[in-house]
């Protein structure tokens, strides 16, 4: 359902179709009649609306970690130094309304090219802040030592003043910062912060290492959870960044360009533009046709934004199991998700994908209690997550005919099939369906680790079991309609539904 | 009797009441008004300096409570006075740095008057002046150039039935239209634009802008304020987005009563303002339903009910509704695809 509609007449119409469904169970349930509605327990989850954080520093060098961790983090981020601005255009910078956080900072200790201008930047931002009492301010690293500049006596000021750990402590560098910025931009919960500790709770309960990549409306989130073990709770790491969503507002040159990369319907730049701009507007609306096909490239594109802002998370063990979720995904037949995702993120691996198609983990996660979350998970853990495929993607298979042979050993049967290096083979295996794949490869190749022969344990989904023999990472020619073409064929073996 | 179904169509607000509206005032700008004033249109409500720069003041010269966006003006024997023989103040205070302010000031300004009529809610110096609009409101998604008020001309006749819409071009437009907002209907290109601006109108309203005419009309008007004699303020107001579609018949029926009377352009939020309290403007069948978006984009019908999760173009299943299209039957529509008014 659109979330533009009135959430009442969506839950009217579900309770409605599960009168219709199974009358006896709904009576004895308490829904009967559009009133049942408002009788519900409700469990919201919101997503804070997209802030704007402006990173000001005393040089160039200074403000590019502030900025990073602040794109990290989910902020729109602008940047303002004396090295690139007058200090007329880095006021009026800061006094833009748009703005809804100065983050100020400088090494600790500075650097030299830091030392000269940090007493003028911090008077200049101090002075915008007494016309901005309600911009938040953050002074980081030895930038707080200008604390006195922003302590005002005439009580005006309604945003807060806070002192932020360098642009580079903590371990890894860059996280105490990150934390600090998290905190500010959201309330804890916020349904994206929400959905890495509903990751967490999914891992404890399905004793899985999780991945989750949510692409939305104002910004993408990759979150990697591992089981506890040994009575410790279960570890999760989040990175939300802005520019990731699914249409950035007013998409430039490279947004397009990142889009057309993964379109698979001939297109000119300036029509693209156009389309791009009506989704961003209207994200619900023409989503069938050429509108589903272009959503699909646009979360393809958003995708490769968010795993290009995550390098650590890439370099990791790879996850038992990755889970789309967000409306990027929304109206997309569920293997043509599965290969959206095996398209960018490419790790020789084998991982089971899977939807979160009733969007619950940011809900779940929104609760506060740990216990009663996992608990939650555990009793709708059959059907929270709708599986769309196995994917294998071993690496460094060589060019030629014939790269080796995969035997399939499942309850319905068992099939085989030769390995094609650069293509695409699919396996049918029906949702919940455990197999054995044995895979044994002409050459040495990479599929966790280093080997020839390989059995996986793998589950079926909608797609079933997709072999993805293309690179690692992925390389598609330069001609466009060459690389339309070949996304076309590709997408056309999982779009089982597609018109053709 | 209205379907209860209806509801899971997402409504439009044809009109809204009283808004706030912001007037941008950059570091260096003068504001004219204070909070609490009464606005009528036209009314004098900033300078803007057209030429900023920074502007060091000497020592002494500023009174010991002066605080950052307050106005500073030379007095005898202190400051740097920018123009011979001025006496008002001339420029804003910026930050003081080791007992010097340095304040942003310029030689050229020009004065902005306000559109509409409204109360001052809030004045702060390189930030912004908020009013609050008396009259109605119809929002567009996006406003290019700045606010401005004309009379109300109908460039296309947008109610009327099938096709895509009118799209106007250059030749269109003639002297006789100076001083108008004209509503053009489906689209309109850059150069229509640049024509009408030169041709002394106030604004376009239009349904669909698309990137290419959007960018080379933001050129021109960079252009334009760059020059010294400026043109009388000019806005662009998109209805509805970037592709070709008609305007809504509810917003076109509105438009149609209030031709001929004065309305504004606000660009802080998008939106068309009036206050014409003595017309009874038309208000939309409750199961008027338009496409917003698809290949039926801008045809408008009667709500015929759900149709529940049908199959479409491509494979894709979405929840859809019935569609009572005048000539062309009834259509299973994805609910996304559509808007109701209210």
């Amino acid at each position: 359902m659109p979330a533009s509609i009135d959430i009442d007449a969506i839950i009217g119409l579900l309770i409605d179709r599960s009168q219709r469904a199974d009358p006896e169970l709904a009576r004895s349930l308490g829904y009967e009649g559009r009133k049942a509605s408002a009788l519900l327990p409700r469990l919201i989850a919101r997503s804070a609306p997209p802030q704007h954080l402006i990173a000001v520093a005393a040089s160039e060098r200074a403000v590019a970690p502030l900025a990073d961790a602040a794109r990290r983090t989910g902020w729109w981020v602008s940047t303002a130094s004396p090295d690139g601005m007058d200090p007329l255009a880095i006021t009026a910078a800061v006094l833009d309304p748009g703005v809804d956080v100065v983050l100020l900072g400088a090494g600790e200790p500075p650097g030299p090219d830091e030392r000269r201008a940090i007493e003028d930047v911090a008077a200049l931002v101090a002075a915008a802040a007494i016309r901005r009492p309600e911009l938040t301010v953050l002074l980081a690293g030895a930038m707080s030592e200008q604390l006195p500049r922003f302590e005002t006596t005439d009580g005006d000021r309604q945003g807060e003043v806070l002192l932020a750990p360098a642009a580079t402590a903590g371990d890894p560098p860059g996280s105490a910062l990150r934390e600090l910025l998290d905190d500010v931009r959201a309330p804890r919960d916020d349904a994206r912060r929400a959905i890495a500790r509903g990751a967490a709770a999914l891992a404890d309960t399905l004793d899985r290492r999780i991945e989750v990549v949510d692409i939305g409306f104002n910004g993408g989130l990759r979150a990697v959870a591992a089981p506890g073990s040994g009575g410790a709770p279960a570890t999760s790491s989040a990175v939300l960044v802005a520019e990731a969503c699914l249409v950035p507002p007013n998409p430039g040159d490279e947004a397009v360009d990142r889009v057309i990369g993964w379109s698979t319907i001939p297109i000119d730049r300036h029509r693209l533009r156009d389309r791009l701009r009506e989704l961003r507007y209207a994200p619900w609306s023409d989503a069938a046709g050429d509108g589903a096909r272009l959503r699909l490239a646009a979360a393809r594109a958003a995708l490769a934004t968010l795993v290009e802002a995550t390098p650590e998370m890439s370099e990791g063990p790879a996850p038992d199991l990755v889970v789309a979720s967000g409306g990027a995904w929304a109206v997309a037949p569920g293997p043509a998700i599965a290969l959206a995702i095996a398209d960018v993120i490419r790790r020789p691996a084998a991982v089971a994908i899977a939807y979160d198609h009733a969007r619950l983990l940011g809900p779940a996660g929104s609760i506060p209690d740990a216990s009663e979350r996992r608990q939650l998970l555990a009793d709708v853990a059959d059907d929270l997550l709708s599986p769309l495929a196995s994917v294998v993607i071993p690496a460094g298979i060589r060019t030629g005919r014939n790269a080796g042979r995969v035997t399939v050993r499942a309850e319905a049967g068992t099939s085989q099939l030769d390995l094609t290096p650069g293509g695409i083979e699919l396996i049918d295996l029906p949702p919940g369906e455990r197999a054995t794949a044995e895979l044994r490869f002409r050459d040495t190749v990479r599929l966790g680790g280093r080997g020839r022969t390989f059995a996986l344990e793998i589950t079926g989904g909608l797609g079933g079991l997709l072999l993805d023999l293309r690179d690692v990472p992925l390389r598609l020619p330069d001609r466009p309609e060459r690389r339309r073409e070949l996304l076309e064929a590709w997408q056309d073996s999982l779009w089982v539904t597609r018109d053709r | 009797m209205i379907a209860p179904e209806l509801d899971l169509v997402p409504r439009r607000i044809v009109l809204d009441g009283s808004i706030d509206v912001r007037f941008a005032l950059r570091p260096g700008d003068r504001p004219l008004v204070a909070a609490g004033d009464t606005l009528v249109p036209g009314s004098r409500i900033l300078d803007r300096v057209r030429d900023a720069r920074l502007v060091e003041v000497r020592g002494g010269a500023v009174a010991d409570d002066a605080r950052p966006g307050d106005r500073w003006s030379p007095t005898a024997g202190s400051g740097i006075p920018l123009r011979r023989g001025s006496s008002g103040p001339i420029g804003e205070l910026l930050f003081e740095l080791g007992g010097q302010w340095r304040m942003a000031a310029g030689e050229h300004s020009e004065p902005v008057d306000t559109p509409i009529a409204g109360v001052v809610r809030d004045v702060r110096p390189g930030v912004g002046i908020g009013v609050r609009a008396e009259g109605r409101v119809i929002h567009g998604v996006e406003a290019l150039g700045e606010p401005t008020r004309g009379v109300l001309a109908l460039g296309a006749e947008p109610g009327e039935g099938g096709g895509p819409g009118i799209v106007l071009r250059p030749g269109s437009l003639d002297i006789g239209l100076a001083g108008t907002i004209l509503v053009v209907g489906s689209r309109v290109d850059a150069e229509a634009l640049t024509r009408a601006r030169a041709m002394g109108l106030r604004g376009v309203i239009v349904g669909g802008l698309a990137g290419k005419e959007r960018r080379d009309f933001l050129a021109s008007e960079a252009r334009q304020r760059a020059s010294l004699h400026r043109l009388p303020p000019f806005a662009v107001l998109v209805l509805d987005g970037a592709v070709r579609r008609r305007i809504a018949s509810p917003i076109a029926d509105i438009f149609s009563a209030l031709a001929g009377r004065e309305i504004a352009i606000v660009t802080d939020p998008p939106a068309i303002v009036f206050d014409e309290p003595s017309i009874q403007l038309p208000v939309a069948q409750p199961d008027l339903v338009r496409v917003r978006a698809g290949e039926r984009a801008g045809r408008e019908g009667r709500w015929g009910g759900l149709a529940g999760l049908r199959r479409f173009a491509d494979g894709s299943f979405l929840e859809a509704g019935w569609v009572i299209f005048d000539g062309a039957g009834t259509v299973a529509v994805p609910l996304g695809d559509l808007e109701r008014f209210g």
